[in-house]
């Protein structure tokens, strides 16, 4: 009973595409990536196998694809949150923000990379579609702005985050081994987002996107950080009289062996 | 060696942070000041956001004015009525510097008031500073001695309800600390200082009260205005930040040491023509950073912040 389950379970896995010779598998070096008081930034390995071979009893149509150009496109995205992006101008002698514009539902982080240049594997449209690529990114105000205004925002928006590596786009850097074996390293600032993300690995040949796998990616402070964090955003009252109470007793203990070492 | 601050939400090398510490601690032990106006600057510019930078400098000037106010306090240097009525007068000020913070942090002006409150009192005392000691240097080398003597009767001895302070020997109007206590708790939780560049040349020249409660009486009171600072900032806008505030000040008390030691050996105008310039050095960088155009223009919050 359990094997034939079994069994029903891995073919339905291989239904799904099943109009397609090719499976693809895809794994994340780490499902969760841990904020913590070392933390500075880290690496993530996705990594995957083309499979072009599938046998007919797995659902394939038993037919080895030859001489096919494969690309691989990852995506990289957090949550989205409402970001405000401010502009600075000079009033009098003095640089300071004035014009604002609130950006709806943003990635906090995004990062993309691929075989070749985006433009080269995919038509804009269907590279929209997988949100793929920064010129492709949505970025909507909440107020209004004329199309002018529209586009510097953007850009600016686009620049800060790039600045912060928070956004990145590196084209052409994967590599498919054997035409079988990819994988793709990106990096992760220490100032990431916390919160959930969502990894997309794209398959695409000849302008089409034949197989797209979502693997989820956790990002949490965890240890010290993590219950300093909470503690001083949950119950910011006793972390202020926390706060004062360490201070209070650090001064203390700092007074009294500095007057031990001075004799 | 990097470390992730909790609050602050970046990584720093901690070597950096306890330098930093060390260098004000130095600085302030040679001087005989706080150093939150050295501080909280200095994590501006090592990439701390401003409104952290404010609100921990605030937690850490706690730290180091709390052994220093014990030790006043058991040499009977506290006035403790007057630096009560301090006390009363910080914890209004501070009250409204923090509500001021924090509507300013939601509007992205915070930054700005920052620098240019700096700017502002960095620049005045910092050229008082500079003016009275040169002055007080000529006037040693003509051979000119100040003679002390009773102050002239002023319009402080004209306010209404005045007060026996025992301890400093004193018959005052109440209103005149509050007013210096409320001056100092605005500053505090504005620019992330103890106030005592102000409250100190205040209680002498204003307020004529003895020298050897001075000290005392203004350590005891900043002890309490930056703890009220900590506690507004972390239920307001939640910027304080343990971790940095203990890192720096265990840099503060090794600095501090050595620090003292060298001020022994320099003489008080020379200390404070060095202090005079420090201050307005400090202010210039950040006048400059203000009027020259910014490499980017653009700057990105986020509202939503994820737990």
């Amino acid at each position: 009973m359990g094997l034939y389950m079994g069994l029903a379970c891995l073919a339905g896995l291989f239904m799904g595409p099943a109009a397609r010779a090719e499976r693809m598998v895809t794994d994340l070096s780490s499902h969760s990536i841990k904020i913590t008081s070392e933390f500075s930034g880290t690496e993530l390995l996705i990594f995957g196998a083309i499979e072009r071979n599938i046998p007919q009893g797995d659902g394939g149509h038993g037919v080895v694809v030859e001489g096919a150009d494969y690309d691989i496109i990852v995506v990289v995205q957090s949550e989205r949150h409402d970001m405000i992006i401010r502009r600075k101008e000079q009033m009098g002698p003095i640089w300071a923000n004035k014009e604002f514009r609130t950006i709806k539902n943003v990635q906090g982080y995004y990062a993309i990379t691929s075989t070749r240049p985006l433009d080269l594997i995919l038509p804009p449209e269907q590279l929209r579609d997988i949100a793929a690529g920064m010129k492709q990114l949505k970025v909507e105000f909440l107020e209004g702005a004329t199309p002018e205004e529209r586009k510097d925002f953007r850009a600016g928006f686009i620049r800060n985050m790039k600045a912060k590596k928070l956004y990145t786009q590196q084209e052409g850097t994967i590599s498919i081994l054997e035409g079988i074996l990819f994988r793709a390293i990106l990096e992760f600032p220490a100032n990431m987002p916390v919160g959930d993300y969502q990894v997309d690995v794209h398959l695409i040949r000849d302008g089409e996107v034949l197989l797209s796998v979502k693997s989820p990616l956790e990002v949490g402070k965890a240890g010290l950080e993590r219950i300093i964090y909470k503690f001083a955003h949950e119950y910011p009252a006793y972390y202020g009289i926390m706060a004062i109470i360490v201070a209070l007793f650090a001064g203390w203990l700092g007074g009294f062996l500095s007057r031990k070492m001075s004799g | 060696m990097q470390i992730y601050l909790p609050i602050a939400e970046i990584s720093i090398n901690i070597f950096l942070l306890l330098a930093m510490g060390g260098a004000v601690g130095f600085l302030s032990g040679m001087f005989g000041v706080g150093g939150g106006f050295l501080m909280t600057p200095l994590l501006i510019f090592v990439g701390i956001p401003p409104a952290v930078a404010v609100a921990t400098e605030a937690n850490q000037i706690t730290a180091a004015s709390v052994s220093g106010a014990l030790a006043h306090g058991r040499r009977g240097g506290i006035d403790f009525k007057m630096g009560g009525m301090l006390i009363i007068g910080g914890a209004v000020g501070s009250y409204f510097g923090a509500m001021i913070f924090t509507v300013l942090k939601e509007t992205g002006q915070v930054d700005l008031m920052i620098s240019l409150a700096y700017v502002l009192f960095l620049g005045s005392i910092g050229g008082m500073m500079f003016v009275e000691s040169v002055r007080s240097i000529l006037r040693n080398r003509r051979g000119d001695t100040t003679k002390p003597g009773r102050r002239p009767r002023t319009w402080v001895d004209a306010l209404p309800l005045k007060m026996r302070f025992r301890t400093s020997k004193m018959y005052v109007s109440g209103l005149l600390p509050l007013a210096i206590g409320g001056l100092v708790g605005v500053l505090a939780a504005i620019m992330g200082v103890g106030g005592g560049f102000i409250m100190v040349p205040a209680m002498i020249y204003l307020l004529n009260m003895p020298i050897k409660v001075v000290i005392g009486t203004s350590l005891f009171q900043i002890t309490f205005v930056t703890a009220s600072v900590t506690f507004l900032h972390s239920v307001n806008t939640q910027t304080v930040d343990v971790v940095l505030a203990l890192i720096l000040l265990i840099g503060a008390v090794i600095g501090a040491q050595f620090g003292a030691r060298v001020g022994l050996k320099l003489k008080g105008e020379q200390l404070r023509i060095l202090l005079a310039i420090l201050v307005l050095v400090v202010c210039a960088k950040m006048a400059v950073d203000l009027v020259v155009e910014p490499d980017e223009l653009y700057s990105v919050t986020s509202v939503g912040v994820a737990h």
